[in-house]
């Protein structure tokens, strides 16, 4: 019975970590030009419209955006460079990944630790709960047994 | 005269909202349990009032009575019927009398679920708590935001609403699912209050409100679907949540719900975390009026700020309010409020629940950072930054993966403990499905680690309810699927059957554009269009351009692009091919020049998108199947013995 549980677990894993490898290994970075002003074009956000990226937007200083990233891009700029720049055209504000460095990068920290705290807050709720601590029964928890068996 | 009613009805609801406020008061600082009974007048006149007020609006909308200003201002002659009762919630001042309906009917629905035990103390205390908010809501609608104010000289034509909001159906329906789910959460905030006022802090007011909880849930999920599936099938821009403030403003409190639903189960089979359950409840309630002032006071950019204004101020008192009188009771009750009891073991079904509740907070927590840290970063050094939806995404994908996880695992623990064998059995059936939902995926062509990770634990988590459906179905038969376990299954299928449609829809969508004349066409991921023609019409004074495209095997589709006059940029209206395997988007991207035929459209081709809202739907029908069996006699025993 035993072995039979672990031969078909095997089974299962082999399936799944297989096909998880093949997934992995089909995706590839992007290697075209087009594919890379995609990916920018989706992270920088039209100036003029509340939230939409410049891909989604058709508005035209969206359209403007859009062909000075395949211009950049042609050029052979790095990501960053371009991101820079358009920050200096457009203000910081349409880059719609905040910084790393300085105040902002505030924002993709404090949620790691506060996970790691939490976390930790919990595994030591578990230690204390395992040491054992006495039962109480308040008057109330007493008044509802009695209540409840004297009705049975 | 309509507008006078109008007027009459709000103060009919601020008297009644007062009156039933004082009297509680009154007859519960004198411990006069008799004189509860005197609220049901106000509470009708308030209900009756908020009617009156409604029902006035609405006769002004449908008769255009431009005389009234919010008529004016939101809706024209042209507009169609459904259209002008919608008006009603499509600004300000309307949608804060919807809010007041809602309230409202749910004041009264309480009142009269709970006619016999109105002397009780508890159910005084929670009246108290809703009449007081209701209070606050009709005295926006008397003063500050007046939905009744006159013009004295009424225009010939009103100027109508955003073109956005009059282009879809769905319109008529969402705003008032979201304020069903939204104003909903009122009720459980109110027993908790009562609750924690009268120190009767045992599971009694638990027991009562789960109904309430579920109705409020369940129509906010469903609200907020349906924004969604009403933003994609309206914005053109092919996709259905974009982490905009007010969309994270609905889902924060969801979020923090939904953590509720779940650990309450713990609470009422083992009396603990008590403290907790009352919080996750009070800030489900904060956060929806938080959501509030965030949408409504123009402090952030969005795309749905059709309604910004100046209460900002007083909805942040009344949410400051709400906070110091949550932390105060709670704290005040502290000793009450510790519960006896422990959790023996992480792997344990108690386990799964605090790993669910630790994920959806920390979920909520990081949106609400997101939505609100530009408006932190700006107040300290007058920085300008965005927080778009790639933060949101490399955040939230981790936690995601986790939950379903949890989601899948959860239903295969047992209470207290569960050891390693036992387990290892029940979840070979469930990972097997897993495995090969990846295995599938895979050889239909899905890659990268992250989508077909979740996808495979989408299948597990179906495989895990579906087995623990099936095996109480052997004692049980249908009524497996009901209850708050049969019906909270039929709901995790739903959340898979979403988390499908959402993996792949983001992951594996393929887009192009095309300029094309008439007869030309494309192909996008294997679907060939060919553009057949155009039209060019005036719609009264609007420039209405329609494109006839055809997609091979699906039939002819009409996207459209709207020139209104009182609007600069035209409206895009795409135009959707749906199958349950992927849908052909298509979307106009300008409006052409005058006498030419070429148009540009852009083609996006989404996998699975339908599922999304067949998802939805099955979240639905498993909520309203926890709901339905809900008086077992094991329960109103134990409301009998606690009352």
């Amino acid at each position: 019975m035993k072995i039979r549980l672990w031969v078909s677990w095997f089974c299962v894993m082999i399936v799944a970590s297989a096909s998880l490898l093949v997934a992995a290994v089909a995706e590839d970075p992007p290697a075209t030009e087009a594919q890379r002003a995609y990916e920018i074009k989706a992270t920088v956000l039209c100036p003029v419209c509340d939230g939409q990226n410049v891909l989604e937007s058709n508005a035209p200083v969206a359209a403007a955006i859009r062909a000075q990233v395949d211009e950049l891009v042609e050029q052979g700029r790095s990501d960053e460079e371009i991101r820079a720049w358009m920050a200096r055209q457009y203000g910081a504000d349409v880059n719609a990944i905040p910084p790393r460095t300085g105040i902002a990068s505030l924002v993709w920290m404090v949620p790691v630790f506060v996970a790691v705290v939490s976390i930790g807050a919990l595994a030591f709720a578990f230690v204390r709960w395992r040491a054992g601590r006495e039962l109480e029964v308040s008057d109330e928890d007493l008044r509802i047994v009695r209540s409840l068996r004297g009705k049975n | 005269m309509t507008a006078f009613l109008g007027t009459v009805g709000v103060g009919l609801g601020l008297v009644g909202a007062i009156g039933g406020a004082a009297t509680l008061v009154m007859a519960l600082s004198l411990r006069r349990s008799e004189h509860h009974r005197r609220v049901f007048w106000w509470v009708g006149t308030m209900t009756a009032g908020c009617v009156i007020a409604v029902l006035a609006m609405e006769v002004g909308l449908l008769t255009d009575n431009f005389s009234m200003q919010y008529v004016a201002a939101n809706s024209t002659r042209a507009t169609p019927w459904l259209y002008k009762v919608a008006t009603l919630w499509g600004a300000l001042e309307g949608s804060l009398l919807l809010w007041a309906l809602v309230l409202s009917g749910y004041v009264a629905a309480v009142s009269i679920s709970f006619r016999r035990r109105i002397e009780d103390r508890l159910v005084a205390w929670a009246l108290l708590t809703m009449l007081a908010v209701c209070v606050f809501f009709f005295g926006l609608l008397a003063a500050p935001a007046d939905p009744f104010g006159t013009l004295l000289v009424a225009p010939l034509d009103g100027e109508g609403l955003n073109p956005l909001l009059r282009n879809h159906p769905l319109m008529a329906i969402h705003p008032v699912m979201l304020y069903l789910g939204y104003v909903g959460f009122t009720v459980p905030f109110g027993f908790a209050v009562a609750a924690l006022v009268t120190g009767r802090l045992g599971e009694g007011w638990l027991v009562t409100t789960r109904v309430w909880t579920l109705i409020a849930w369940g129509s906010l999920t469903v609200g907020i679907l349906l924004g969604a599936w009403w933003s994609y099938e309206v914005l053109g821009w092919g996709g259905y949540w974009a982490w905009d403030p007010v969309e994270n403003a609905s889902l924060l409190p969801w979020l923090t719900g939904t953590a509720f639903l779940h650990s309450v189960i713990v609470q009422e089979r083992r009396g603990m975390l008590r403290v907790w359950n009352l919080s996750l409840l009070l800030a489900t309630f904060a956060l929806t009026i938080f959501g509030t002032f965030l949408t409504r006071s123009g402090v952030i950019d969005s795309v749905h700020e059709f309604s910004a204004s100046s209460l900002g101020p007083l909805l942040l008192g009344l949410f400051a309010t709400i906070v110091i009188l949550s932390v105060a009771l709670v704290g005040w009750r502290g000793d009450q409020l510790r519960s006896p009891g422990s959790i023996d073991s992480p792997v344990s079904r108690e386990g799964a629940f605090l790993a669910n509740n630790l994920l959806f907070t920390l979920v909520a927590f990081i949106i609400l950072l997101g939505t609100v840290f530009p408006l932190i970063v700006e107040a300290i050094n007058n920085d300008q930054l965005a927080v778009g939806r790639p933060y949101f995404d490399r955040m939230l994908l981790p936690l995601g993966i986790a939950l379903l996880l949890v989601m899948g695992v959860a239903p295969l623990l047992t209470w207290r403990s569960t050891n390693g064998h036992l387990l290892g059995t029940r979840a070979l059936g469930p990972a097997a499905l897993g495995a090969l939902t990846m295995a599938a995926a895979v050889w239909l062509g899905a890659e990268g680690l992250g989508p077909v990770l979740g996808i495979g634990l989408g299948g597990f988590v179906i495989g895990s309810a579906v087995r623990h459906l099936a095996l109480t179905a052997r004692r049980q038969g249908w009524r497996a699927a009901t209850g708050r376990a049969g019906g909270g299954m039929v709901a995790h299928i739903g959340v898979s059957l979403l988390a499908f449609g959402f993996i792949a829809s983001t992951s594996f969508s393929e887009e192009g554009e095309f300029q094309l004349r008439p007869g030309e066409g494309g192909s996008v991921a294997g679907h060939q269009i060919r553009f057949v023609e155009l039209t060019d019409e005036m719609d009264g004074p609007n420039r209405v351009v329609r494109a006839q495209i055809e997609v091979e095997g699906r039939g002819v589709y009409a996207p459209a692009i709207t020139q209104y006059p009182t609007f600069g940029r035209p409206i895009a209206t795409p135009s959707v091919a749906t199958s349950l395997v992927d849908d052909v988007y298509l979307s106009l991207v300008a409006i052409p020049e005058e006498n030419s035929d070429v148009v540009v459209v852009r083609v996006l081709v989404e996998p699975l998108v339908g599922w999304i809202w067949v998802g939805g739907f099955v979240i639905a029908a498993g909520t309203v199947l926890a709901i339905v069996p809900e008086r077992r006699k094991r329960h109103s025993e134990l409301e009998d013995a606690l009352a």
